[in-house]
């Protein structure tokens, strides 16, 4: 089983709230003091390529589309005991929509070789769109399955489940394919032994830039994104009064509906 | 007729005296293996430098070898100290080198010719002092008895090995007099009296038995002291008695650097696969060996230890007997040649799936170093204890999911908090505290304020570092902070194990603080202060670091800040682990508590460097624990014996661990409020009883915050 995972770096979603700001003419967010770290659903995936390959075997790739600073997230996929690593280097990559993103990976995918299963996270942790991996699987021509939750190789198929939202689903899928992995409790990712992350250092790392992946410019992506804000909480405490409980109760709801009528 | 001279015949009555000087041999060769077995384990062990500062280290060995510094001391026992168990100790040892003082002179006299054993000092020394230090030996075993058979604490290792020993003494002791109270009564001794126990014993003989009889039952028994004698000293070095050379070997070979600088330093870039960390008894050092032997089963270790204490599985003691037993039992493998350590199992692992050893246990170490600071024989057990986590965290990344979530959080965003909401810099909120990067010039400042993770992310302590801010300022001290660009300094990884992410996080400091130019560092934080005071000089950086306890004492001794509105609730002060027992300062805070209330300062059954660590270090404030073996109740208990209202303390991690104590002992919900309101004391100062009554209600405060309480600057008022 060959199996590519692809990992996405963005801007540490944990960090305060009072540390985020955004550039609102570059349409960004800035990064400021906050750390860059793995998309965590891109760590579920790579999770659960890690027990794909404890269980049958395989071979796992990881790749990722990003500036400089995506070594990291690659070479401590490495120390989680990812066998290869390849990096598109893209100075532009934080500022590419789903489709640009699926359109560079599909063309390192293709360059890197053939896979037999290319695992995405469900979404990413900055923007939360969600689409690269259906994108990816268009223009690889490959089906594509989203929200898996566990796949198992079965004489040479893939049975899948997936999350919906009246249940689960199970699929029987003939390689390749291209998944979203989400999150469960079964796919929380390992942490690397000091030694791996030590020797994840001394891994040869394919770096490829973008420019050598003759894509063709284009200017139809479907998204485009227009303005972005922080949106501005206000809180306020008001205390109703009365007399006994009842008649705050009964203040309380009215002041509750009041309150509703006046936003909706 | 009264000879001219005192003096007694050497070998009266004693049949085949040669035959002693034949049994000599065998005792000495059989004794002598004993202790050669173990020297030859020893030189197997890792290498460890501890030859340097002789004169530092005879000096250790006269105070706690002969001198018997710390087996005098008091023992602690679940925040109590245990009757004085030193004494019988005492009394042994002092016996036997007065009585093997006594046995030289009768070979000097006998073998060498010379005639000292006569006149005056014959009867002064020879006769009534031995005697009588001879009667202390006994003395000393019936205690030891009475704790070992009746009494029976906890602490000990009830092991048959431990009552033969007992015994064994007893007869050698007991049979001594014997032989001296029949010659003395068969000879008609006229310096009897002299020998004032050997005289009762002869009286009382004689009132029983006839001379003769005496005689020829001095001839047997003076064969069997003899024997005895000879095989008990063959015995002791195959027994924890072997303590009478390794014990004052292990404390030459001490580690002069205290507690803080005793891990042992690791190499990532020279040997790409020795393993990491220890999880294997042929990697240890020589020293750790020497250590396993020199321990004499007290059980002091143990009985301070605070998670045993708190009903942990924990037991430095079981540790090291774990240890030692596993040394001797591989004794073999230990001497064969040495293995190239390329990804081979352990050829004596350490790590049991249960007991002492077992990784649960080591994970509930919280670093307080009680156990090193007890030990009479200066074993180092808290070393053995984070090498093995060391392996477990770097090797096998195995560790409490709570730690390895603190561990990624450290990775990722420098501070060991994750899912915080607070910022760097929400404390300085309303205050004007000068910032690094915002300076046109960082170099002028004098002092960075390394504000630390546990103060700045958890908001109780906001107040504390408030309070110091303001303090500082009021003082005209020139500071700044690091504000977002601070990062933890690595103490929490390199307890919990991560040596690797720990020297990167320190190198990554060390670029920072010399970018601004730092030397002088103030902290409010034990754990930060101990980290860079003693850890980064291991790693190539050297700061002037002070804790804030001992800068702002230095700033109330320069009247920079004066306590003109000091409270007068009762405050008793908690001593940190790495602030005292790490770095033995214990007397900065206590000057700030005392100038900051003009109620009483009691202090806690167990403080200073017999403090009673909070729960908190060594990781585990990151981890939930079991409601009732939570240390910091033990603690929060002791300190509300003392029947103070306020416990003073100067650690962020102290603070939370004794509030959420404090609150559970008392039924109190934590205070949000920072700036809560002293409980009034449960009674005045001045009416404060002997016996004190145990507080009900009790808040937990920095000395900075009572410090700035008590400064006309403070607003409070």
């Amino acid at each position: 089983m060959n199996i590519l995972v692809c990992l996405k770096q963005i801007l540490d979603p944990d960090i305060p709230a009072r540390d985020f700001r955004i550039d609102p003419e570059r349409r960004e967010a800035v990064r400021g003091s906050a750390d860059l770290v793995t998309n965590i659903f891109c760590e579920n995936a790579l999770e659960t390529a890690l027990q794909l390959k404890d269980a049958h075997d395989g071979m796992i790739t990881v790749l990722s589309h990003g500036s400089e600073e995506a070594e990291d997230v690659l070479r401590k996929a490495l120390a989680m005991k990812a066998d290869e690593a390849a990096l598109v280097l893209d100075d532009d990559a934080a500022q590419a929509d789903p489709l640009q993103a699926a359109r560079v990976l599909a063309a390192a995918a293709r360059k890197l070789g053939s896979f037999d299963v290319i695992m995405v996270g469900r979404e990413s942790g900055d923007w939360g769109v969600g689409q690269t991996g259906g994108l990816l699987a268009e223009e690889l021509g490959v089906p594509f399955i989203a929200l898996v939750e566990h796949l198992d190789v079965d004489e040479g198929k893939l049975r899948i489940r997936r999350q919906t939202d009246t249940g689960t689903e199970i699929f029987e899928v003939t390689p390749p394919v291209v998944i979203s992995i989400t999150n469960s409790e079964n796919n929380l990712p390992r942490i690397p032994k000091t030694r791996d992350v030590m020797k994840s250092y001394r891994k040869p790392l394919t770096t490829i830039a973008v420019a050598d992946l003759s894509l063709t410019p284009s200017s139809d992506s479907y998204f485009r994104l227009v303005e972005i804000s922080v949106p501005e909480k206000e809180t306020r405490c008001e205390l109703v009064e009365g007399h006994n409980l009842e008649q705050r109760i009964d203040a309380f709801a009215h002041r509750v509906a009041e309150i509703a009528n006046t936003t909706r | 007729m009264m000879p001219a001279e005192a003096t007694r015949e050497i070998f009266w009555n004693v049949p085949f005296p040669w035959l002693m000087y034949v049994l000599l041999v065998p005792t000495v060769v059989v004794g002598g293996w004993g202790l050669y077995r173990r020297l030859r384990l020893w030189r197997t062990g890792g290498p460890a430098m501890r030859w340097d500062r002789p004169k530092e280290r005879l000096a250790l060995v006269w105070r706690h070898a002969v001198g018997q510094g710390r087996t005098l001391r008091r023992a602690y026992s679940s925040g109590r100290a245990s009757s004085s168990s030193s004494v019988f100790h005492l009394l042994i040892t002092v016996g036997f080198v007065v009585l093997t003082m006594a046995t030289t002179v009768v070979m000097l006299d006998h073998d060498f010719g010379t005639r000292i054993m006569r006149g005056g000092f014959y009867l002064f020394f020879q006769s009534l002092t031995v005697d009588l230090f001879g009667a202390l030996v006994l003395v000393g075993i019936g205690i030891a008895m009475i704790r070992r058979w009746l009494q029976k604490p906890s602490r000990l290792v009830f092991t048959d090995e431990a009552s033969a020993i007992l015994i064994a003494i007893f007869v050698v002791a007991a049979s001594g007099f014997l032989v001296e109270g029949w010659r003395i009564a068969a000879t008609h001794d006229p310096w009897g009296p002299w020998s004032p126990i050997g005289y009762l014993i002869a009286q009382g003989s004689l009132a029983v038995a006839e001379p003769s009889t005496l005689t020829t039952a001095h001839a047997v028994v003076w064969w069997g002291h003899c024997v005895v004698t000879f095989a008990f000293l063959a015995w002791a070095p195959y027994t924890k008695l072997a303590h009478v050379v390794t014990a004052p070997l292990n404390i030459f070979f001490a580690n002069l650097d205290g507690h803080a600088a005793s891990l042992r330093p690791m190499d990532f870039e020279a040997d790409d696969d020795a393993t990491l960390g220890v999880d294997d008894l042929t990697k240890m050092t020589w020293k750790d060996l020497l250590d396993l032997d020199s321990c004499t089963e007290c059980g002091r270790c143990t009985a301070a230890c605070p998670a045993h204490t708190a009903g942990k599985s924990l037991s430095p003691r079981d540790i090291v007997l774990g240890l030692r037993d596993l040394m001797h039992d591989g004794a073999e493998t230990l001497l064969a040649a040495p293995q190239d350590d390329t990804d081979n199992a352990p050829a004596l692992p350490i790590l049991q799936q249960t007991g002492a050893l077992s990784a649960e246990s080591l994970w509930q170490c919280t670093t307080c170093a009680a156990c090193m600071e007890v030990c009479p024989v200066y074993i180092e057990q808290l070393p053995k204890i984070l090498d093995v986590r060391r392996y477990l965290t770097m090797e096998e990344a195995e560790m409490p999911p709570s730690m390895a979530d603190a561990m990624t959080s450290l990775e990722r965003r420098g501070h060991p908090y994750p899912g915080t909401r607070l910022s760097r810099i929400d404390w300085t909120d309303g205050l004007d505290v000068p910032v690094m990067s915002e300076l046109d010039d960082p170099g002028e400042v004098d002092v960075l304020l390394w504000v630390g993770c546990a103060t700045a992310l958890i908001e109780r302590n906001h107040s504390v570092v408030r309070s110091l801010a303001q303090l500082l300022q009021h003082a005209g001290v020139s500071f700044a902070i690091l504000g977002r660009e601070e990062r933890c300094n690595g103490d929490a990884a390199r307890r919990m194990g991560n040596e690797f992410l720990f020297e990167t996080m320190a190198r990554k400091n060390q670029a920072l603080l010399e970018r601004y130019g730092v030397e002088k560092i103030v902290t409010p934080c034990p754990h930060c202060f101990n980290t860079f005071k003693n850890d980064y000089p291991t790693v190539g950086g050297d700061y002037h670091v002070e804790h804030h306890s001992s800068f702002l004492a230095k700033l109330v001794d320069d009247g920079r800040i004066q306590s003109t509105q000091a409270a007068e609730h009762n405050v008793t002060f908690h001593d940190p682990c790495y602030l005292g027992r790490y770095n033995r300062e214990f007397d900065a805070p206590r000057q700030l508590v005392q100038i900051s209330t003009h109620g009483r300062t009691p202090e806690m059954e167990q403080s200073r460097e017999n403090s009673f660590c909070c729960g908190g270090g060594g990781g585990l404030s990151f981890t939930e624990e079991p409601a009732e073996q939570r240390v910091n109740r033990q603690r929060a208990s002791q300190a509300l014996a003392t029947g103070a209202s306020v416990v003073g303390t100067g650690c962020p991690f102290c603070m939370t661990m004794l509030e959420d104590g404090v609150a559970a002992v008392t039924g109190d919900l934590p205070s949000d409020d920072a700036a809560a309101k002293i409980p009034a004391d449960s009674m005045p100062a001045d009416s404060m009883p002997a016996t004190r009554m145990p507080a009900k209600r009790m808040i937990v405060k920095d000395i900075a915050e009572l410090l700035w309480d008590a400064t006309e600057a403070s607003p409070d008022t």
